[in-house]
């Protein structure tokens, strides 16, 4: 079973992101308002990986990677953002303070699944 | 649309309004500090953010047009962000202009229609936007700040620090450190931010590692640094935090006469979000609490009645507790009442949004108007005002565009140039309020709209109103870019029904129209007509039901879409379609025959739902259905009619559209 | 540790859910069916003052729905703020499992259950499906 954190401002967009990745088996989703929520929950249970949105209130995705990264524990969560075009300088910043894969918006279903059924098996593969 | 995202839209449209009306909120700061000759840094990131949200979820939908305006407004916000927040005030009024196309954008969308392609002179307009690039000074402000807190401070914030402290106020860090017990308590970051922010203006929320401890198990805190007038005891409290644990980082200083003067501007802006003086701010949740809880009461006390009838039946002697129980009763109806009146909002935060609008509209239309805002202590429910405001911004909308003159035909006419348009708020009565939006221009074109609409000449203004809110009729012979083709009235009048009120208009050629909106100040108390069709019982307000008449004899009419028969039936000498409420609800095929038909009231062409018997007239607490599974068309909420089953309470003039599109 | 577990049938099948996610066991009354919901929505029913919506697990599982009998039960269950009722054909017992008690489920399992499941336990020679909550309720909560 993989423990998957999704972390958008957006309710329709975390929805439709759910709803993309609800056909991959035994997935189960904890869903994060903010940056700062993202935060918190990773700091209280582990997550198998994380899609995270690049612009959010109060702190922004770049920074959620970059407290992430600096974490003992989360070192090597794969974060995989999500985000939309127009945001490729971020695209810099955020692979360099450590994220594991971008992708933007908008994207298709298969192309999103296609992702994340990479990044759960690598993680298992290389975690265990 | 990206495929299997289709489902999305209308939850789309549904959020794309609140980015919006964040948006508007924004901009509406940034106006008040650009009159001041100040620079908001803060609310330009906040809009920026608004509208990168609202684009990326536009692209993730599909709807290009709105897409193709939020990247340019996107790209000015960035360049104005990157500088300090500068912008000018011509930047925020095409900015504005561009808010409010997709505005109209997004509603055409809520409408079933296509979104518009904005303006090609809009969006270059948006594209040739540049920030001024002026920088705010950097001044010195030093803070007593742990240096990882510090290092997470923009400049802006430090600004905003030094600036509320000029302004009195103490900058101070709270603590807030998670554990999984007080997640399950419901104490988190974003409860934690939510509580300090009613305390205080938070300016920034910054994550740190701390060793991993039996209090910190998660190895993390939040600090909190906020400006207050708040004790420490407050700001702890609210963070859930001691006392002791809270930091000044920077002390107020005295402050400057100037800062005085602009401070006496401020709360006409900061009455929108701050509320007022002496105020308690509680969560909605938390009064819906009560008044869930308060519902069974009532239900309760309709099964004793009927208990206390049976005994006095029996022959029982039941003065004394007859007597108690309507004690009882009146009571229940007051602390009902108190609780009803702690969600009331001041109409004068609805109306005041109204501004924006006209100045955008000002600057669209080429029109001088003045606009007068007057809503006195008015107040109603927190949903009615956030529901009715955009049925106002409609009617303020078609004021502008079809009632007010260009200056030269105001000049010619005799009148100023400027017209004036009053927005006034009004408490008719502790259940009722209303709105009227009047304007002094050329007044309602009858004759015009008849022939538009290719009908004889209304006879007053009721029918005249009737026949301005057919969907998609405008009184203007060119379509306008302001209010997208007269589409406006109708979906004001839809509103304001909906909410139980209703809509009138009186007009005078050459002097001006004025629509006046009657609302209820609440929706949760309703008089109800309660039915029974198939096998279940149902209910519907009184106020959408014009009367109840006999069914027996209808005349068999064609088949809807989806099998619900249309037939006639005879009222007051006239026939008019009634539809099987059943069927209407997709819950039977409507081949039953009835006995009753209930005959819609207002708006629109007369129409009859069948049901099979009448049960009566009751007073009831109508809760909305919120959980996500039971919003459905046509059922507005339900409620306990006292033998403890929720009953539903259909909102009929949804039905009629479901039933009148062909999808019953 | 151990925790504990109420147990469920719905069909030929055996059900487990986190005690921690159940908020009250309620007999099947007064549930009153809304129109135009998805299939598998039972109705509205009201549990201390709340109307909350019934899901019908039988409909829900693919199963043909049954008539309400003596045995018919609300498992009434929190997911985020939402409180929602499963609607089940009998609910009588809770067990006491322990994490090692629950496997995660035969892959076969997991994709013919569209991630209901995720987890099976075996007690007794019984096995029980451990459900998720969020999934069968759809919409996860935040």
């Amino acid at each position: 079973m993989a423990e998957v954190l999704v972390v958008d401002d957006s309710r329709v967009m975390r929805e439709m992101i759910v709803a993309c990745l609800r056909s991959l088996p035994g997935a189960v989703f904890t869903q994060a308002a903010s940056g700062l929520e993202a935060i918190e929950r990773l700091s209280l249970k582990r997550f198998d990986l994380v899609l995270l949105d690049l612009n959010m209130p109060d702190i922004g995705g770049v920074e959620v990677v970059e407290f992430v990264r600096a974490q003992d524990t989360l070192r090597a969560l794969p974060v995989m953002v999500v985000t939309t075009r127009g945001d490729e300088a971020s695209r810099e910043r955020v692979m360099a303070a450590g994220a594991t894969r971008f992708m933007t918006k908008p994207f298709t279903p298969e192309a999103l699944a296609a992702e994340v059924r990479g990044l759960l098996g690598e993680g298992a593969g290389a975690g265990r | 649309m990206t495929e299997g995202l289709a489902g999305f839209l209308a939850a789309y449209t549904a959020e794309a309004e609140e980015h919006l009306a964040a948006a508007d909120a924004q901009a509406l700061l940034i106006d008040a500090s650009l009159r001041k000759g100040e620079s908001n840094a803060r609310a330009v990131r906040e809009l920026f953010r608004a509208l990168h949200t609202l684009k990326g979820l536009s692209a993730m939908v599909g709807v290009e047009p709105v897409v193709a305006v939020t990247h340019r407004m996107e790209t000015a916000l960035r360049a104005a962000d990157r500088a300090g927040g500068r912008l000018s005030l011509p930047t925020l009024e095409t900015l504005l202009r561009g808010l409010q196309t997709v505005a109209s954008q997004v509603r055409a969308l809520a409408d079933g229609r296509d979104a518009p392609e904005a303006p090609r002179g809009l969006l270059d307009a948006l594209a040739a936007l540049e920030a001024d690039v002026a920088r705010a000074d950097d001044a010195e402000v030093r803070l007593d700040l742990d240096p990882a807190v510090a290092r997470s401070l923009a400049p802006f914030e430090v600004q905003e620090i030094a600036r509320g402290a000029r302004a009195g106020r103490r900058a101070v860090r709270v603590d807030f450190v998670p554990s999984r017990e007080r997640a399950e308590a419901g104490q988190t970051i974003t409860t934690a931010r939510e509580r300090v922010g009613r305390v205080g203006d938070i300016v920034k929320v910054v994550p740190l590692s701390v060793a991993a401890t039996e209090r910190a198990p998660g190895g993390i805190a939040f600090a909190l640094v906020l400006l207050t007038s708040a004790s420490d005891e407050a700001v702890a409290e609210a963070a859930w935090a001691e006392p002791a644990s809270v930091r000044v980082v920077a002390a107020p200083r005295a402050a400057e006469p100037e800062v005085n003067a602009t401070r006496g501007d401020e709360p006409e802006v900061a009455s929108l979000d701050v509320g007022r003086r002496d105020a308690v701010r509680v969560d909605r949740a938390r009064v819906d609490a009560v008044l869930d809880a308060l519902a069974p009461v009532f239900a309760s006390r309709a099964r004793v009645s009927a208990e206390v009838t049976s005994l006095r039946a029996a022959g029982g002697d039941t003065r004394a507790i007859a007597a108690a129980l309507s004690d009882d009763a009146r009571r229940l109806r007051e602390l009902r009442a108190a609780v009803l009146r702690l969600r009331m909002v001041p109409l004068a935060e609805v109306l005041g949004r109204v501004n924006l609008v006209v100045r955008g509209l000002q600057r669209s239309s080429g029109k001088l108007v003045r606009l007068e805002v007057d809503a006195g202590d008015a107040e109603c429910d927190k949903v009615v005002a956030d529901q009715v405001f955009p049925a106002v911004v409609h009617v303020v909308r078609n004021a502008v565009d079809h009632g007010v003159e260009t200056p030269e035909e105001r000049r010619r006419a005799g009148k100023p140039e400027e017209a004036t348009l009053r927005v006034v708020g009004r408490q008719r009565s502790s259940a009722e309020v209303e709105v009227t939006v009047s304007d002094d221009g050329r007044g309602v074109d009858a004759a015009a709209v008849a022939s538009r609409a290719g009908e004889p000449a209304p006879a007053d203004d009721e029918a005249l109103l009737a026949m301005l809110c057919r969907a998609g009729l405008s009184t203007r012979a060119s379509a306008s870019a302001v209010s997208g083709r007269g589409m406006g009235m109708d979906i004001a009048r839809r509103v304001v029904e909906g909410l139980g009120g209703a809509l009138s208009m009186r007009t005078e050629a050459g002097a001006g129209t004025s629509f006046t909106m009657r609302l209820p100040t609440t929706l949760s108390v309703v008089d109800v007509f309660t039915f029974e069709c198939g096998a279940q019982r149902f209910a519907a307000p009184l106020s959408a039901v014009d009367e109840v008449i006999e069914a027996d004899a209808p005349v068999r009419g064609p088949s809807l879409g989806a099998g619900a028969a249309v037939a006639m039936v005879e009222r007051g000498g006239a026939m008019i379609p009634m539809v099987d409420l059943e069927a209407a609800l997709g819950m039977g095929d409507g081949r039953g025959a009835r006995r009753k038909a209930m005959v819609l009231r207002r708006g629109g062409e007369a129409l009859a739902f069948a049901v099979d018997r009448v049960l009566g007239l009751q007073e009831v607490v109508v809760r909305p259905l919120t959980d996500p599974l039971l919003r459905v068309r046509g059922v507005s909420g339900a409620a306990d009619l006292g033998d403890g089953r929720p009953t539903l309470v259909l909102d009929l003039a949804a039905l009629r559209e479901a039933v009148g599109g062909g999808a019953a | 540790m151990s925790e504990l577990y109420v147990v469920f049938r719905v069909g030929e099948a055996e059900y487990a859910l986190s005690a921690r996610e159940v908020a009250r066991l309620e007999p099947c009354e007064g549930v009153t069916p809304v129109p135009g919901g998805p299939k598998h929505l039972a109705g509205v029913a009201q549990v201390r003052g709340r109307f909350i919506p019934v899901i019908d697990l039988r409909v829900r599982f693919g199963l043909d729905p049954a008539p309400t009998g003596p045995d018919t039960r609300l498992v009434v269950g929190t997911v985020g703020a939402r409180t929602v009722a499963l609607r089940v054909d009998r609910a009588r017992e809770t067990v006491r499992l322990s994490e090692g008690d629950v496997a995660a489920p035969p892959r076969m399992i997991a994709e013919r259950t569209l991630g209901y499941v995720r987890g099976v336990a075996r007690v007794a020679g019984r096995a029980l499906l451990v459900m998720d909550l969020p999934t069968v309720v759809g919409e996860e909560g935040v």
